[in-house]
């Protein structure tokens, strides 16, 4: 009866992906064996994330015989998206890792291909985030992208208040500066920085800077951070949390229209501002410095997360996909994504250099201090528990930002809910 | 079901063997089955299948299949990729200890005792005023049911912006009228609710006005004048026609906001995505949380299954009390 029923949902599932696969792929893929091959990859929004494209493009050059069709995922959907498609047998090829915490899930499901071998050919000492996806040992995925958070200051708004750039600061540092150069009121007002809802921005570079563990069920070591974070939304000097949950603010749009004049951020948002001041959305005057620090730090430590891709168990094109996976990891395609502003994996002075010639890059020595930060931690470490932490993190924090908990109690809660929720 | 007429005592006095002959009477209950008549009812059968079939085969395939197949579920545990393990009631049991399910059963049981009530007695009260004959009042029950065909995203994104703490014209009319203090909606675990209930009320109040104009125009015009005879003012009328009048509707609206109100998922996805913390964490959010982003399809089945027993008792106890009021 047992196995039955299992038959059944599995063919229900397999039913409903059909479905759910229309428009997807209906490509005529030849078999790798030197003919014409057509390779699925599965990309999310891929009109506003360019580095597809370009990377395509350029593979697609480099072998002519490769067609790439993409599979286009709205990009809040992809992770449940991709469950779903996996779930349901999905033959798309190549499926692009969005974050380490679905990538830990896909492959401890034996959803994605162990590439481990692929990893050990090619030369991956300058390939930063590839740690990530070692899982036991094995990987099933190499990062082609790897951004990390710095902070982006508006030089305008610090040439105005007199101040002198925001260079290698401690985070008491960085809330003097923020609170002096908040100023005006209603809806004219400067903000002297802006920290997005999003946990990270004061759970993750805390744990990265104090070796914290977020996984560890123990949240002392959020407390400095958080102190600082809710003591500069209680002096106004950054937009409170609750308006900015309810207005959805966007980072973007408080940096482009200079409503702030500080924005801790990843590196994702360089191409983002490029585009915007390009077609004339912004002229803010912009400068990159490293990660404000916690005292007595010799180095800059930031976190971050890298991108992947990850060749399907499914694979159609099995031979194809890998040799996709493989080029976007190489110089080659690193150089193609640098070229319109993303952080590629595959670290190298002249791919650096490249990226700093671009046009509307700033062309001072503290943005390129900032670009090379002393270590870059995991954003979240990898492990089968990590999303439901992540969920619990989540919920605590917004309590915590919205005044409903003080600090204190808001990571004792964490560390209890951690305790008794995960198994 | 005419055959049941025929009295079945008209059948008995057959002995059994005789029966070749009775073919041209239709009305015994037992015909003898002549190889043709057996030809007629299968046919007759393929027929009937054929007309149901297509609806049929995708109402199987599309809702029979899967909810089935739910049910099943919420006694295994199944990540979706390996094949699924039977568990027995551990799925039931996980869920009396998890606080996430207590937390969301809550959120949907106040979310229900506030739209519910709240979205009927605003439907009604519409419905009445406009029942009159005043100028313009084809303008105004249009305006009413504007907010129903709105896009749910719209209403939700625009509703927090009115509620935005600080900024908001909910709050700096609550200002204006002297309070001092006002509350923070969805930025606060106490309110956001609340405000999740007046948004969703706003929303669903002008679509149950339409049933209940409907039903107001049934009500005969005669009871309202021999009330008035008999020296009723108003408030009579109201409570003693005009609500006895609506009392099938009203039992339809109560069924349906029931049970729109238990899979309440949309608006909060939008709105406030179950936050701050858990304030607005509802049962039909935590089943897609824990179904299709944990990738345990067990236990959230178990929980929907829960959730589908929720309602089909409320359901059933309402048809119980409408049953017992008509034969009052």
């Amino acid at each position: 009866m047992q196995g039955r029923l299992g038959q059944g949902l599995v063919s229900a599932a397999a039913l409903a992906l059909v479905l759910a696969a229309c428009g997807g792929d209906n490509g005529d893929s030849a078999s790798s064996d030197g003919g014409d091959v057509t390779l699925s990859v599965s990309v999310w929004n891929i009109e506003g994330t360019p580095e597809f494209r370009a990377l395509f493009d350029a593979f697609e050059e480099a072998h002519p015989n490769i067609t790439i069709k993409p599979v286009d995922i709205l990009a809040d959907d992809y992770d449940d998206k991709i469950t779903a498609m996996l779930a349901g047998g999905d033959d798309t090829d190549v499926l692009t890792m969005k974050n380490v915490i679905g990538y830990s899930r896909y492959a401890n499901r034996g959803q994605l291909m162990d590439i481990t071998d692929m990893a050990d050919s090619i030369d991956t000492s300058n390939l930063a985030g590839l740690d990530a996806y070692d899982i036991d040992g094995q990987y099933y995925a190499l990062p082609y992208r790897q951004d990390f958070w710095l902070l982006y200051y508006n030089k305008g708004l610090f040439d105005e208040a007199g101040l002198d750039y925001p260079d290698h600061l401690t985070w008491d540092e960085y809330a003097d500066l923020a609170a002096e150069l908040t100023q005006g009121e209603g809806g004219d007002k400067v903000y002297g920085t802006y920290h997005h809802t999003w946990r990270s921005v004061i759970q993750a570079i805390s744990a990265a800077q104090t070796g914290g563990d977020q996984l560890s069920g123990d949240y002392s070591f959020f407390a400095d951070q958080y102190d600082m974070a809710v003591g500069l939304q209680e002096s106004g000097a950054t937009l409170d949390f609750g308006t900015a949950t309810s207005q959805q603010t966007g980072y973007q749009s408080m940096f482009e229209t200079e409503a702030t004049a500080m924005l801790p951020m990843g590196t994702w948002y360089i191409a983002a501002l490029l585009a915007a001041a390009e077609s004339g959305d912004t002229d803010v005057d912009w400068g990159l410095a490293p990660m404000p620090q916690v005292p007595g730090s010799d180095d800059v430590v930031s976190f971050g997360s890298p991108t992947a891709f990850a060749v399907n168990e499914n694979a159609k094109n099995a031979d194809a996909a890998k040799t996709f996976v493989e080029f976007a990891a190489s110089a080659e395609g690193a150089k193609a994504i640098a070229a319109i502003g993303v952080v590629p994996a595959l670290q190298s002075s002249e791919i650096t250099d490249a990226y700093f010639a671009l046009d509307g890059m700033p062309e001072d020595e503290l943005s390129k201090t900032a670009f090379e930060p002393d270590s870059v931690v995991l954003e979240m470490p990898v492990s089968e528990t990590a999303s439901d932490i992540d969920t619990i993190l989540n919920e605590e924090h917004q309590l915590i930002m919205v005044g409903d908990k003080s600090v204190e109690d808001g990571l004792k809660t964490m560390g209890e809910r951690v305790e008794n929720e995960v198994r | 079901m005419s055959e049941v007429k025929t009295p079945p005592d008209s059948a008995r006095p057959d002995p059994a063997p005789a029966s070749s002959g009775a073919a041209g009477r239709p009305a015994r209950r037992r015909p003898p089955r002549s190889p043709e008549r057996r030809r007629q009812i299968r046919r007759n059968t393929l027929v009937g299948w054929s007309f149901i079939l297509p609806n049929f085969v995708g109402f199987a395939v599309f809702t029979l299949v899967p909810v089935t197949a739910a049910f099943a579920l919420a006694f295994m545990e199944w990540n979706s990729f390996s094949s699924p393990q039977w568990v027995g009631l551990a799925n039931f049991q996980r869920m009396i200890g998890d606080e996430n399910f207590r937390v969301a059963l809550f959120n949907t049981l106040f979310y229900a005792g506030g739209h519910i009530p709240l979205t009927l007695v605003a439907a009604l009260a519409l419905a009445i005023v406009l029942n009159r004959k005043i100028r313009g009042v084809k303008f105004f029950r249009t305006a009413a049911f504007f907010p129903y065909i709105t896009s749910l995203v719209a209403v939700a994104v625009v509703w927090n912006m009115l509620f935005n703490p600080t900024l908001g014209p909910v709050n700096q009319f609550l200002e204006f009228l002297g309070v001092t203090n006002p509350p923070g909606w969805t930025a606060s675990t106490d309110w956001a609710m609340p405000a999740v209930i007046i948004t969703s009320v706003w929303r669903d109040m002008g679509y149950y006005m339409v049933l209940y104009l409907a039903g107001l125009q049934t009500i005969p015009e005669e009871y309202y004048e021999a009330a008035r005879v008999d020296g009723a003012n108003a408030w009579q009328r109201f409570w003693h026609v005009t609500l006895p009048g609506l009392r099938p509707v009203t039992f339809f609206v109560v069924v349906m906001l029931t049970i729109q109100s238990f899979k309440i998922l949309d608006l909060i996805v939008v709105m406030t995505d179950g936050g701050p913390g858990r304030s607005t964490l509802v049962l039909a959010q935590l089943i897609y949380r824990e179904g299709i982003r944990e990738g345990r399809f067990g236990y959230s089945s178990a929980i929907a299954l829960v959730l589908f027993f929720i309602v089909l008792t409320v359901t059933v106890v309402q048809f119980r009390i409408n049953e017992r009021g008509k034969n009052r």
